[in-house]
This record gives C-alpha cells, sequence and structure tokens, in this order.
C-alpha cells in the first residue's frame, strides 16, 4: 500500500508569515520514481515548500504525505527515507568532509563502519577525498558536492533539493547530474528547484511553476512546451514579462 | 557615508528584532535592564562620593585611582571577557570607495560597545564635581567637559588600536594561544607581583598623582580638578594624540588583513591520530545518534578559535591563581585555600557557558538544521551537546589538578574527587538552565571570531548575576560544612543538591525539547539570518 502511494501528496498547503502566504493553497502529487522540477521566481515560495516537506517549518494548514506517510505524525520514519540538499548550508564548518560525511550516515542510523566506507566511496566519487581540509575552508562548489554525498550516504527514497547545482563546475555538475538520473532510474524520486532551466529541461519529466505561493502551472515537460516553445519561455510567459529597463534614462 | 553604514546597521537591527520573537526581545530588555541599572547604580555612587566638599582631599587623593580603574576596565574587561564589543565588517565595507578616515570613524565609535557602562560612571563623576563647590560647582564647567570628553576620546581611540592589533594576533593559527597566555600573564601580574612580595608601597608610588603627573589619569584628574591645569591638558592631549595615531596604524593593517589567510590549515594537514582516538571515545560507550553526535561536537569545538580561546582561558587563570601560591610555599590552611579547586573548576564551568551550554546551536549556524531533518529526537542532540559541554569542563579540572599536584600543592585525591563532584551537581542547574536559553534565545556565533560582541557581554553580565542563583544549593552544602563543622552535613545537603539537579535537569530538557519542536522556525531563522555591516553578534 504504501508503495502504491505517490512520493509527493500535498494537499491545500498553506505558510503564512502575518497577512503575507509565502505558500498559498498548494496542491501537489508527485509520482514515485518522478525527476519533478519546482519552479518560480523569486520568492515564490518553492524553498518554503521544501522546509515544509522537510519538517524544519510547521505549515499553518493543510496536509503533507511523503512516501505514503503523515507529516508530522510520522516524521521520524519519513526523515530516514529522505535525501536533502536545502538551500542555506547544512555543513558543519570545523569537520573534514570525511568527518561530515560519517557523522550525517550515523545521524541516519548507519553504523559507523558503513558510514566511514560510504563517506569514503562518495568522497573519491566526487573528487574531494584527497582533501583534509575543514569544510569552512572549502569553495562553494566543494560544499554543494559534500552537501549532495550527504543526501545519498542513507541511500534515500527521496530526494528534496534546493538549487543542487548552484555554484557548482561543469564537470561536477555533470558528475551529479548522472548520480540523479540513476537513483530514477532505480526507483527514487527527485523533488528539485533550480533557476538554470536548460538543467530542468533536460532532466525533468515533470515539471510545476509557483507563484506567489501558488501553482500556475503542472504536467510533464512536453505538456508545458507545447511543442513550440522552450521551458523558458514558458516559464517567462507565465510568471512576469520582460521589465522596461530603457525607462531609466540615467543608466544609459 | 558614515550615516549610510549606521543606518544600514540600524535597519540590519530593526529588521532582526521584527523577526525574533517577543520572549528574546524581553531577555535582551532584561539583560539590559539588570546590567545598565547596577552600573547606574554605581554612577550615582561615583556621584555622591565626588560632590562634598568635606570630602575635597580625598577626592584629590582618590580620583587618579578612580580614573585609572575606568581606564582597566576599559581596556582590559574586553580581554578578560573575551567580549571586544562590536566592529566593522570590514569584508562587507571594502568593495565600497568609503575613506578610510570614515570606517575608522564608525569604528571608534563603535567602541562604545565596551564601555557604555563607563560612560555611566563618568558621568556620575563628572555630575558630582559639578556640584562640588570645592573644585567650583558649576562655574567648573568649561573645564570638567573638556576633560572627561578627551579623557574617553583618549581611552575609544586605544581600545580601537588594541582591538585591532588582538584581533588580527588572536586570529593566528598557533599564535594566538601563545597571546592568550601572554594576556592572562599580563592581568594576574598586579597578584604575582602582590603574592611574591613586592610592598605595595611600589605600586602606590608608581601610580601616585605626585610624583607620576604624566599618567593620563593623573593629568585627567588634575585637569578636572583645577590644579595644574594647563601641563594637565597637554599631557592628556599628547596622549589622546598617541592614541589616536596607534588606532589609525592598527586600523589600516586590519584593513589588509585576511582572515581566513591566518586561519588556513595546510594542504594535506592531518590531525595526529591521539587526537583522533580521543574524539572516538565517546562512541565507545555512547550508542548513535548520542555517540556521533558528542564526537562531533567534540571536534567541532576543539577547532573553533573562539571556544579554545576560552578554554584556555579557564585552565591558564586556574593555574596562575595557583602559582603564585606554589612559588610562595603553602599557605595558611583558609577556607578559599582549601576548597580552591573547587572555586576554580566552578569558574571553568561559569567561563565555557558563553561557548558551550547558554548557546547550544550558536556554532552550528545553519547547520543547525541537521538536527531537525535528520531521524533524530532533539533531546538527543541537547543531552549530546550537554555531554559534550561536561567532558571538557572535566578536562579543564583534569588539567588544572594535574598541574597543582606536579606543582606539590598537597591536593589529597579526595579534593580531587570532590571538585569533580561540585561541578558535577552544579553543571546539572547550568545546563538545564542552558539548554532552555539554547532554543529560546538562540543567535549565531561566528567560530572565527576570537571574541563576542557587546550584547554578550551584557549577557555575560546577566548571567554572572545568575550563576550565585543557580550554585546555591551547592554552596549551601559548603556553608553548612563551615556552619556545623560537619562533613556529614555537608553531604547530606550535596546528596539532595544532586537529586534536586537532576530532577531541574529533567525537567528544564522536556521544556526545552517542547519549546525546540514549538519554535524551530524561529530557530533556525535566527541561525541563518545575515548581518548587517557592523559585526555585533
Amino acid at each position: 500500500m504504501l508503495d502504491a502511494a505517490p512520493a509527493i501528496a500535498v494537499h491545500d498547503l498553506r505558510k503564512l508569515y502575518g497577512d503575507n502566504a509565502a505558500v498559498d493553497g498548494l496542491n501537489l502529487v508527485v509520482p514515485r520514481g518522478c525527476f519533478f522540477g519546482f519552479l518560480g521566481p523569486n520568492g515564490a515560495g518553492k524553498s518554503t515548500t521544501i522546509r515544509m516537506l522537510t519538517g524544519l517549518i510547521p505549515p499553518s494548514s493543510g496536509s503533507i504525505e511523503l512516501l505514503g506517510m503523515r507529516l508530522p505524525e510520522q516524521e521520524l520514519e519519513i526523515k530516514k527515507r529522505i535525501g536533502l540538499v536545502p538551500d542555506e548550508s547544512l555543513l558543519f564548518d570545523r569537520l573534514t568532509g570525511a568527518e561530515f560525511l560519517e557523522f550525517v550516515g550515523r545521524m541516519y542510523g548507519l553504523a559507523r563502519p558503513v558510514a566511514r566506507e560510504r563517506s569514503r566511496s562518495l568522497l573519491d566519487l566526487f573528487e574531494l577525498l584527497e582533501n583534509r581540509k575543514l569544510i569552512a575552508e572549502y569553495s562553494k562548489g566543494m560544499r554543494k558536492r559534500v552537501a549532495m554525498a550527504a543526501s545519498l550516504i542513507h541511500h534515500p527514497d527521496l530526494f528534496l533539493m534546493d538549487e543542487p547545482f548552484e555554484g557548482v563546475d561543469a564537470v561536477g555538475a555533470r558528475l551529479m547530474k548522472d548520480i540523479l538520473t540513476d537513483q530514477v532510474r532505480r526507483g527514487a524520486t527527485i523533488f528539485l528547484t533550480s533557476h538554470v532551466l536548460e538543467v530542468v529541461e533536460r532532466l525533468c519529466d515533470r515539471v510545476a511553476i509557483i507563484d506567489k505561493g501558488k501553482v500556475v502551472r503542472e504536467g510533464s515537460m512536453d505538456e508545458l512546451r507545447g511543442g513550440t516553445e522552450s521551458l523558458e519561455d514558458v516559464f517567462v510567459r507565465l510568471v512576469g514579462a520582460d521589465r522596461e529597463f530603457h525607462e531609466l534614462e540615467w543608466l544609459k | 557615508m558614515i550615516r549610510a553604514i549606521l543606518r544600514a546597521q540600524w535597519l540590519s537591527m530593526r529588521t532582526f528584532r521584527l523577526a525574533s520573537s517577543r520572549r528574546g526581545a524581553a531577555f535582551s530588555l532584561l539583560t539590559g535592564i539588570i546590567w545598565y541599572g547596577f552600573w547606574a547604580f554605581l554612577a550615582v555612587v561615583a556621584e555622591e562620593l565626588t560632590r562634598s566638599a568635606q570630602l575635597r582631599e580625598k577626592i584629590q587623593a582618590g580620583l587618579p585611582f578612580g580614573l585609572l580603574g575606568v581606564f582597566a576596565y576599559w581596556q582590559l574587561a574586553p580581554l578578560a571577557s573575551a567580549t571586544m564589543g562590536a566592529s566593522l565588517d570590514l569584508r562587507k565595507l571594502l568593495v565600497y570607495p568609503v575613506p578610510r578616515r570614515a570606517l575608522f570613524s564608525v569604528e571608534v565609535m563603535l567602541r562604545i560597545t565596551t564601555c557604555a557602562e563607563m560612560l555611566l560612571v563618568l558621568a556620575g563623576a563628572s555630575a558630582g564635581l559639578l556640584r562640588n563647590p570645592a573644585f567650583g560647582a558649576w562655574r567648573s564647567l568649561p573645564r570638567v567637559l573638556p576633560a572627561m570628553a578627551l579623557f574617553v576620546a583618549f581611552n575609544l581611540l586605544l581600545s580601537a588600536g588594541l582591538r585591532s592589533l588582538l584581533e588580527r594576533l588572536l586570529g593566528r593559527r598557533h599564535i594566538r594561544e601563545v597571546v592568550v597566555l601572554l594576556l592572562v600573564l599580563v592581568s594576574s601580574l598586579p597578584q604575582l607581583l602582590a603574592i611574591s612580595g613586592v610592598p605595595m608601597r611600589h605600586f602606590r608610588q608608581l601610580f601616585s598623582a605626585s610624583r607620576n603627573p604624566f599618567w593620563p589619569w593623573v593629568s585627567t584628574a588634575n585637569w578636572l580638578l583645577g590644579a595644574h591645569l594647563g601641563s594637565g591638558a597637554a599631557v592628556l592631549a599628547v596622549w589622546t594624540a598617541l592614541a589616536y595615531a596607534f588606532g589609525r596604524w592598527q586600523f589600516v593593517h586590519s584593513l589588509r588583513y585576511d582572515v581566513e589567510e591566518a586561519q588556513a590549515t595546510a594542504a594535506g594537514a592531518k590531525e595526529p591520530s591521539w587526537t583522533e582516538r580521543l574524539y572516538r571515545l565517546p562512541s565507545l560507550v555512547l550508542p548513535d545518534p548520542l555517540g556521533a553526535i558528542v564526537e562531533k561536537e567534540l571536534r567541532t569545538l576543539s577547532r573553533t578559535p573562539r571556544f579554545r580561546l576560552v578554554f584556555i582561558m579557564g585552565f591558564t587563570f586556574g593555574l596562575i591563581v595557583w602559582l603564585p601560591m606554589a612559588l610562595r610555599g603553602r599557605p595558611a590552611h583558609s577556607a578559599l585555600f582549601e576548597n580552591f579547586l573547587v572555586v576554580v573548576s566552578l569558574y571553568a564551568l561559569t567561563l565555557l557557558g558563553q561557548v558551550t551550554y547558554w548557546n547550544s546551536f550558536g556554532f552550528d549556524r545553519s547547520a543547525v538544521q541537521v538536527y531537525f531533518s535528520a531521524p533524530v529526537a532533539i533531546s538527543r542532540a541537547l543531552a549530546a551537546k550537554n555531554i559534550a559541554a561536561a567532558i571538557f569542563i572535566f578536562l579543564e579540572i583534569a588539567a588544572v589538578a594535574a598541574a597543582s599536584t606536579l606543582l606539590r600543592m598537597g591536593i589529597s585525591p579526595a579534593k580531587i574527587a570532590e571538585a569533580f563532584l561540585v561541578t558535577a551537581i552544579a553543571a546539572l542547574y547550568l545546563l538545564g538552565l542552558g539548554n532552555l536559553s539554547s532554543v529560546y534565545y538562540p543567535r549565531i556565533m561566528n567560530p572565527q571570531r576570537v571574541s563576542a560582541g557587546g550584547a554578550a557581554r551584557r549577557t555575560q553580565g546577566l548571567l554572572f548575576f545568575l550563576y550565585p542563583i543557580a550554585l546555591l544549593p551547592v554552596l549551601l552544602a559548603y556553608l553548612a560544612r563551615y556552619a556545623f563543622k560537619s562533613q556529614l552535613a555537608f553531604w547530606a545537603i550535596l546528596a539532595l543538591a544532586a537529586g534536586l539537579g537532576a530532577a531541574i535537569y529533567a525537567m528544564a530538557l522536556d521544556s526545552a525539547v517542547h519549546a525546540a519542536h514549538r519554535r524551530r522556525e524561529t530557530i533556525l531563522a535566527e541561525l541563518s539570518r545575515g548581518e548587517g555591516p557592523v559585526v555585533a553578534e
């Protein structure tokens, strides 16, 4: 029964900050084994939605079901099966990459030898094995790689990723994309936000576009593009027109 | 430009205040009222002492020492408490075409954050002098006002220079530990000299107004009281000019200072294997996730410059208190001496609080979300952080006890065991309160910076009022020992204190866990927020 349930089922989800609705009656169903792109302009409510899905912040109203389990009732069970790459850094700056990965593995219930072995393999994969510096000294791209490795270490069924490719070089981004595609192939679900629409266009099966806390369009990639437009054209048309900057005389 | 910088800071603070909880704001207000209320009281005392015409001679003799006290507090208290106040975040401002003079002016003004209490005391003393007919009462206004203003300027400029210098020195790997040791030695020099037999009259002569009119506090006093008016003003003006030159020089050096370069580890550097084994020890007895979090805390804290500074201070202050006694031979068996290891241990417990239990998630910053997103109960995270804090506190006690034993201080194993036990019992109360403070009043701490900001100092001030209350059950046990001259009374009350402490710790942890769930959004927001152009942790 649980395996038949969608990876994500969100009903009438709201998050209010005073009178301002960051997420305003969101309804969303993400099937299992789907590579799902969650798009929207800055401040549309993408990160807030991911934070609610991970239990980091409570919703004002609405319901969330992940992998057939209800949040917050089955919070710990859900968390065990989620891999998270958030927008804010979740890395402890005063650990090395290897120490951090081993720590995360143990937090997800892996025995220390297993966590250490997986940590080594992942660091090797992300070309960070030889780097014994503290995470505080990592570049932005290296930090993202470690965050991605941390989301993989416990072999989750659902990945929630907020701008996972931000700051990552082309080689690293290709590697991350290949890994994610492979995860989908084995049956995992990816739910990611990204402002790089070409990446979303190439990777995702389905896409939802959110604006001002509401889903304004959802469907498969082909349904969205309609055969003639690019994803960027659709996105700009749905969430905002070109700005007329020529009016600023002093900028000329 | 100065106004733009200050406005940006005001807006940043305003945004933060709006976002933070009412409870946090209330706590902040409470700390402010208690701390500055205490100093306002001292200002009233200063006013009372300086306004009486009958005390003319005493004022003449005592004012230089009072100003010396103000000077010492102004310059040394930020070092002793490792809270050097707010400062400009130059990394955010150097990209703009702001003249150095403007940046330096703001930096000097920010030194007020470390000494607002001294301004209160000086204002009290000034008010007293202006009402004292022996020194001309209100007619002395044209003399008192510029003298006080220049004395304040001198202190501000000097503290700006010292702060820049120390921030750079303490930011450098390997050098900072040596600097801390030197600072501790310097600050305890008077005690070392006094105990080593140097007569006190030498100190008095060194600082006496009649013999040394060139000290800034003496020249200020001379100017304020109308004695040697011209020379007093001239000497203070020279001191202020020197402080300005020193402050500017150090500030310009800081502009070129790269904190990340100074703290970078060598490529491929690996810690010795024995430290690795030490970090893993708790995991031998504690199951995961408790063991994993304790291990992570031991690693991260021991690599955090700010924590290391405080840890070294706790250890060295403890030792420096012992060392003069060792040099002098065994002192009389006073109550203080007999319980000195306990006193030093409790001092270490309170000092380490600012970097461990009072704000457990401060160094984690936005990474605190790991505890909320991983399948781990938050109670485990808090308990693990408490265990890690306790390990460091016991390491500190063990180090002081070992050094004392090496110095043949005659500390019995029973006394060492007593120090550990008493500290453990006191820790139950403080860790319980610390857990509540960590979830109700979380704030980011920058692990790179070795000192805390001005508000942190005020909070510490409040904590020093709270510590006696938290330590009361343990103090009662000692009171019983000396009042009844009975070991049985001591151990009986200590056992009661332990039971009560355990109950309070359990209740506080439970309450903190509920609050953490309820307030997780606020906690994450507080620990992920950005800062304005002024760093004021």
